[in-house]
């Protein structure tokens, strides 16, 4: 195997040592730096694939320019995953729209409520952090994943809500939309290269995920208190 | 009649939801898709406020910001930047190149209107 060296001026490269085939293999693999804005995302080594992958917890989001994969789990959550077809640099986000109630806006009705604008920079941020990278918007493609009905008999769709969004959003920006698996009744676990633009999705079973169904409540609740738009500053 | 306001930003469903806004408080709105677009209309045209995003192919929102002041008729013009970044260093950024304001999104309908009225 070859030795890696860490790079002493960033500190970000870091050696991991894979153990899993078979003590006489087990090669070494050099983290690849990640954007600074994304330090904080986990990644791990995924064996199957062979590369690495960062993992995206609800709200995060990941752009890779190194070749690695994104993955998550997604209950009725969304997943925007994006990537310019020409240079492959691409990435995902992990989201959902918070109730509109409360929040008073309702005199600009759907268009300018809450829920849409948190949508909308959710998306944004992602397209942004790829188009500084130096792709263009005519070469952006997009996938799109999740909104699962995963509370079979909960009164309100969330997935739904998410799945409209994210539609309306893809069409009024005028992107092309390469691929889409939405709403039905299950969470799924997704892996999205971007290099490639391919997306492994697995549908998994509802009733064994309550981490996810937690996960997804407390993000909710999170996104209930957290007030929309509040940083202002006049010079 | 309404106060022409100028908004700019690459992304048709951000330029949607501030026009919304705009029009909803008896405002005129004009949009431009980026920075240069904004710059050409800017140096025909005379507006009582622009809101711009920072983040746009071919100019961006702190060139926009620096060329617009370089016109006469933009030198007092209130100039909003309104931008998913909220760096202290982007922020500052805005302020040398003589932005009025910076507004991080995701934005407030009623904050946005009372920022524009106090600037106005």
């Amino acid at each position: 195997m070859t030795a890696h060296k860490r790079n002493s001026a960033t500190g970000r490269h870091r050696v991991f040592v894979e153990h899993s085939v078979g003590a006489t293999q087990g090669g070494l693999h050099v983290l690849p730096p990640a954007l600074p804005q994304f330090a904080h995302v986990g990644r791990f080594w995924d064996r199957e694939h062979h590369c690495f992958s960062a993992k995206l917890l609800p709200g995060e989001y990941y752009v890779t320019t190194t070749g690695e994969q994104i993955a998550t789990v997604l209950g009725s959550c969304v997943s925007a995953c994006v990537r310019d077809r020409r240079t492959g640099i691409g990435g995902m986000n992990h989201f959902m729209l918070p109730q509109d109630a409360s929040k008073g806006t309702s005199a600009w009705g759907s268009t300018v409520s809450a829920a849409t604008r948190y949508g909308n920079v959710a998306m944004e941020r992602l397209i942004n952090d790829i188009l500084k990278l130096g792709s263009s918007r005519d070469s952006l493609e997009v996938k799109l994943v999740g909104g699962g009905r995963v509370l079979g008999a909960s009164a309100i769709d969330i997935g739904a809500r998410n799945i409209d969004f994210v539609r309306k959003y893809v069409a009024d920006e005028g992107f092309m939309v390469a691929g889409e698996d939405l709403g039905d009744m299950y969470p799924r676990k997704v892996q999205y290269s971007p290099a490639t633009g391919r997306l492994r999705v697995k549908k998994l079973n509802a009733v064994r995920n309550n981490t996810l169904f937690e996960r997804e409540r407390n993000y909710l609740e999170v996104l209930e208190k957290e007030p929309v738009g509040n940083d202002i500053e006049l010079f | 009649m309404g106060r022409l306001i100028m908004t700019v930003d690459d992304s048709a469903s951000m330029r949607e939801m501030v026009r919304a806004t705009l029009v909803g408080a008896g405002y005129e709105v004009v949009e431009a898709v980026d920075g240069q677009e904004a710059l050409d209309y800017a140096r025909e045209n005379p507006c009582d406020l622009v809101i711009s995003d920072v983040n746009m192919p071919r100019m961006d929102g702190i060139t926009l910001v620096h060329e617009l002041r370089s016109l006469p008729h933009y030198r007092l013009t209130p100039l909003l930047l309104l931008t998913t970044e909220s760096s202290a260093e982007k922020k500052l950024e805005g302020k040398r190149a003589g932005a009025t304001g910076w507004i991080v999104k995701p934005f407030n309908p009623e904050q946005l209107l009372a920022t524009m009225a106090r600037v106005l």
